[in-house]
């Protein structure tokens, strides 16, 4: 019992640090259509981001987060108006700027090795407690805290998405780029703000992740793409299956280490993609966008 | 009320919309005839700032509007709909309605997530008035539904009621009546009378003659991306040069 209950907590960690990563791929899709490969890296700048802010200037924690939140968005925002909307507008294949998000992601993981180093560096704790008891299991707080600060900013999100003018906005444009700009929608902004929120959450998944996993330059790559499986697994494009795909296959991950062995957690990561992909491609939530 | 002078674009050789001008008055519906291809719908992407012009001015109200993008230009008071049903299908009606509003509405980000007192009354009201803008176009019952779920000329009337919730001085209708059965054109025929009422201008291209004649006070005929002529609908009935257009086009 103790054994599956710490496999379990820690399946969920990982599991809502993928569904963070992969509400971002769905945002994206939905927003311009296009598959972008920075997500993970956007986690490990957040995550070095949080460690400079928090751990080197000890500015304190919650005024860390806001600040890396704030500068992702920008970043995210940066990086749609500046690369991606600039390569729609000169009309480039799509497959091109699929390969740009690539180039931005190495960019960006070796930029932060120029500024960082190659070692990896410790997210110091955040709190003083080392481990708080569940069901009589010992658990790391900063475990705790990831799920809950994780579960907090989904719903946060969906209330944004869909109960707020600018949610509805940004949905809106979407759907229908063209009908939302007669709607007086600035899609462009709303657009670019997409990317922003995404980049946003991967950040604050790297800030979660940091305390539990350390933090280096890497760090992103290897949750950016297991995040990708997750949202094909909930349904590409699809906010709900993101997150539901991220704890499902965070939870098969921990539970093929804990009970069969650590090495082969990856093989049936990818394994189960591709069987998505085969057998249903629109994923748990039917999600049609990628048959389209 | 909207005054176009001149506009002229082309898409490399092809000249789209050759010198045109045209007023349209608050209050009355201006039709736009022509055949395929001559240039209609060309035309209201410039008003509604799809296009720029290469030459030429559109004065709204006062102010110099061409080249303005548009959701600014839906801003000062022009909402359109499209030949193409251009609806938000995975939202409800009344959500399709609201987002119309979206120029209106004034709650910031912050305001907006955080559900302050007055986003809250805010959002509210705008409910409120898309259930009566519903009421008005007669789509109150399907208010839930999804705009998916409704038929061809429902969704039509919903492009029009999106468009009227930005509270526009001018609509512009895009072939309103296409895929319509008869008494669906009756009733669209009486909601535009009824938004005349509100004093809004309407300009409407439409390939249904009858409803044409019936519903227009003034017309201007395109042909070639060229103005072949306009005049009260009696006039353009009877002139030769337009009969031509239509029986040696593709009509």
């Amino acid at each position: 019992m103790t054994m599956f209950m710490q496999v379990f907590v820690s399946g969920l960690v990982i599991g809502c640090v993928y569904g963070l990563i992969a509400l971002g791929y769905s945002l994206i899709y939905k927003a311009s259509g296009m598959m972008s490969f920075v997500q993970g890296d956007l986690l490990t700048v957040g995550a070095f981001l949080g460690y400079t802010f928090y751990g080197l200037w000890k500015i304190p924690v919650a005024i860390s987060f806001v600040m890396v939140f704030i500068l992702m968005v920008l970043l995210g925002f940066g990086i749609e108006r500046g690369i991606i909307n600039r390569l729609v507008k000169k009309k480039t294949l799509p497959i091109y700027i699929v390969l740009a998000t690539i180039a931005v992601s190495y960019i960006l993981q070796n930029g932060a090795m120029y500024i960082w180093g190659s070692n990896m560096l410790t997210f110091p704790r955040l709190f003083s407690a080392n481990s708080i008891k569940i069901f009589g299991v010992g658990v790391q707080p900063e475990a705790l805290f990831c799920i809950v600060v994780s579960l907090i900013a989904m719903v946060i999100l969906h209330i944004f998405m869909k109960y707020t003018k600018y949610g509805t906005a940004m949905r809106a444009a979407s759907m229908d780029p063209m009908a939302a700009r007669s709607c007086g929608i600035n899609v462009s902004v709303s657009t670019g703000l997409t990317w922003g929120i995404a980049a946003a959450m991967a950040s604050l998944a790297g800030m979660l992740i940091g305390p539990v996993y350390g933090v280096f330059t890497t760090l992103g790559a290897t949750i950016g793409r297991k995040g990708f499986s997750s949202a094909v697994m909930g349904g590409y494009g699809n906010m709900y299956g993101a997150i539901v795909g991220g704890i499902i296959l965070g939870l098969m991950e921990t539970f093929t280490s804990g009970y069969i062995s650590s090495a082969y957690k990856d093989l049936f990561a990818y394994i189960i993609l591709l069987l998505f992909l085969f057998v249903k491609p629109t994923g748990i939530f039917n999600e049609r966008a990628i048959m389209e | 009320m909207l005054k176009v002078n001149n506009v002229t674009l082309s898409f490399g050789g092809l000249v789209a919309n050759n010198d045109i001008s045209m007023e349209v008055p608050a209050g009355k519906i201006i039709g736009l005839i022509g055949p395929n291809g001559a240039g209609k719908t060309t035309f209201f992407n410039i008003v509604s700032g799809v296009y720029k012009p290469d030459k030429g001015t559109i004065v709204f109200n006062g102010t110099e509007i061409q080249g303005k993008r548009p959701y600014q230009i839906n801003k000062l008071g022009i909402a359109r709909t499209y030949q193409v049903i251009n609806l938000f299908k995975k939202m409800t009606v009344i959500d399709n309605v609201v987002v119309g509003m979206h120029s209106r509405l004034n709650q910031g980000y912050f305001s907006a997530l955080f559900k302050t007192k007055k986003a809250r009354e805010e959002e509210k009201m705008a409910y409120e008035k898309a259930l009566e803008l519903l009421d008005f176009v007669g789509l109150k019952n399907r208010a839930y539904q999804l705009a998916d779920s409704l038929s061809y000329g429902e969704q039509r009337i919903l492009e029009i009621c999106r468009g009227l919730a930005s509270n526009p001085q001018l609509l512009l209708l895009d072939e309103p009546a296409a895929g319509m059965n008869a008494t669906e054109k009756v009733e669209l025929d009486q909601l535009m009378q009824k938004i005349l009422k509100k004093d809004i201008g309407i300009l409407i291209i439409e390939h249904d003659m009858k409803l044409m004649m019936g519903v227009a006070d003034y017309l201007y005929v395109l042909n070639y991306g060229k103005l072949l002529a306009h005049g009260v609908t009696a006039d353009i009935q009877a002139n030769p040069e337009v009969i031509a257009a239509y029986l040696g086009g593709d009509e």
